[in-house]
């Protein structure tokens, strides 16, 4: 059976009542679920899929033919997909068990912010873990990480649809109840009900997801509004509130790490973290005493 | 190049050769208080390192609301001209500040001859970028000279904190005569990643390139 859209609403109402919005005022808040709200209004189960955002693409095809548009924050998922694959071609498991969905939002954001998606993404993966009691951090820029082990992954592509409107389309994947993994994941990667100690509803948690996408898209958006009334960009200094948050979530300053526009395939060099810079980029120092900040790519750490 | 479309070898080698150089301009990146921190004909150097991280000479320091910067130099060469009046002065956005001579080699000669008569694209954001797997494996089989785009095509993937962007061409349909970048690497915004060649035009582009070589010592 499909997962019934109607409980994961439920889920999702519940988690928004309870959500974590310290340091932010009512009027803030608000402004944030609004901006927020399209995520998850249409929702598309399926029991078995190749990609989800193959079919979020097929989507907006239909859409455009039907002379619509497809609606901001559609989403997609299925209880197993069968052709999932993450960055540079890389296989992605999804079996039956774990949250393998993805969403469409509109490229309406400013590239400064636009950027951001992916951390966006990420902080809403780790906060809807954490509402587990599971200590999940953020690895830059968006793998959710339990002692070492990867949770979550994200893939974040842009598209232009036949008529040329452009869509952000956010993957997610999370292992929640697949216990197995193949033998070369298995010391990479872990599953959150293995870490709860129960078996976990998978209509709660990715109602709880949504939840959490709509809170982080929100306050991006909502990010953007005030930096334009501030005057104030990224390359000026101005810190967006969604990076302040993401760096509450992460324990990446002091980290040692490999980078590479590729890391598994290229690894470029070794360098120990020393921050995010206002843009999003990771400052690192090399063995040399030198720094260098990095905008793409990615790192995996050394231990 | 003549209204008819020809190149003036003369004119332009003996341009060449008479200043081997190209003068970058420098702006103010922004509005604030300015402090230069080079002189007229104070020798400057570009970025250096193995990643290029290494910022080249400061050349100088703009303040703003108790925010300062220190712009370096993205070139090497040295400073012919610096407008001195303005050490210490507000300046506006965009204000020239100051100019580096940077001499030329022959193949920054040879380009610059090319860049006249090529399209080129530049990168939409700083970001790092590939080739679209399509254009990629044309390129791996045939060679980068025989790939003919035209507008519209997916040419180049734009990755930007892991997040993949098709890059759709946008200039007049050509061959990929000329690539600027590696797959992968970091490419500011503005900079050209692809010089195109409209495929009537092939034959002047090579002339330039064989002429350059001979003439240049």
């Amino acid at each position: 059976m499909p997962l019934s859209f109607k409980a994961i609403q439920l889920a999702r109402d519940g988690h928004l009542s309870g959500l974590d919005t310290s340091g932010f005022t009512v009027s803030a808040v608000n402004k944030i679920f609004r901006y927020g709200a399209p995520v998850g209004t249409v929702f598309r189960p399926y029991r078995q899929l190749d990609r989800c955002m193959d079919s979020l693409q097929q989507l907006m095809v239909e859409a455009e033919n039907r002379g619509e548009v497809l609606a901001a924050g559609t989403v997609v998922q299925a209880d197993v997909l069968t052709g999932s694959c993450g960055r540079f071609s890389r296989s992605w498991y999804a079996p039956a068990g774990g949250i393998w969905l993805a969403m469409a939002w509109p490229d309406t954001l400013l590239p400064e912010f636009s950027r951001l998606l992916p951390f966006a993404v990420g902080l809403a993966c780790c906060r809807m873990i954490r509402s587990y009691r599971v200590d999940a951090s953020l690895q830059w820029v968006n793998n959710v990480l339990v002692s070492g082990k990867k949770i979550a992954g994200i893939l974040c592509q842009t598209v232009l649809s036949p008529q040329g409107e452009r869509y952000h389309l956010l993957g997610v994947g999370i292992n929640v109840n697949n216990r197995f993994f193949p033998e070369e994941l298995q010391d990479d990667a872990v599953g959150l009900a293995g870490l709860y100690g129960q078996p976990i509803s998978l209509e709660e948690c990715t109602g709880r997801l949504l939840a959490e996408l709509s809170w982080t898209l929100g306050l991006l958006c909502y990010d953007e509004a005030l930096a334009l009334q501030e005057q104030e960009s990224c390359e000026q200094g101005r810190f967006s509130l969604l990076l302040r948050s993401w760096q509450q979530y992460s324990n990446i300053r002091g980290q040692r790490v490999q980078y590479g526009f590729d890391v598994q395939k290229k690894p470029l060099y070794r360098a120990v973290i020393t921050g995010l810079d206002p843009c999003g980029g990771l400052i690192m120092e090399l063995q040399d005493g030198s720094t260098i900040t990095e905008y793409s790519g990615e790192i995996r750490y050394l231990g | 190049m003549s209204s008819s479309g020809e190149i003036r070898f003369d004119e332009i080698i003996s341009h060449y050769r008479s200043d081997p150089y190209d003068y970058v301009d420098m702006h103010a990146v922004h509005t604030g208080k300015v402090h230069f921190l080079v002189q007229e004909k104070s020798e400057v150097k570009g970025p250096s390192g193995e990643w290029k991280h290494l910022p080249g000479t400061p050349l100088y320091e703009i303040t703003r609301e108790r925010n300062s910067k220190i712009i370096t130099s993205q070139t090497n060469g040295m400073v012919s001209s610096i407008y001195r009046e303005l050490d210490g002065k507000f300046v506006e956005a965009e204000e020239k500040l100051l100019t580096i001579r940077h001499p030329l080699k022959k193949k920054e000669i040879i380009e610059a001859i090319l860049q006249k008569v090529l399209f080129l694209f530049g990168a939409p954001e700083r970001a790092r970028y590939y080739f679209a797997m399509d254009i990629q494996s044309r390129i791996d089989q045939k060679g980068v000279r025989s790939v003919f785009i035209q507008p519209g095509d997916e040419i180049i993937t734009m990755s930007l904190m892991k997040r993949d962007t098709p890059v759709y061409y946008t200039g007049e349909p050509g061959i990929i005569h000329s690539v600027y970048f590696k797959p992968g690497d970091s490419v500011d915004q503005g900079v050209p990643l692809i010089g195109v060649c409209a495929e009537d035009k092939l034959p002047l582009v090579q002339r330039v390139i064989t002429r350059v070589k001979a003439e240049w010592e």
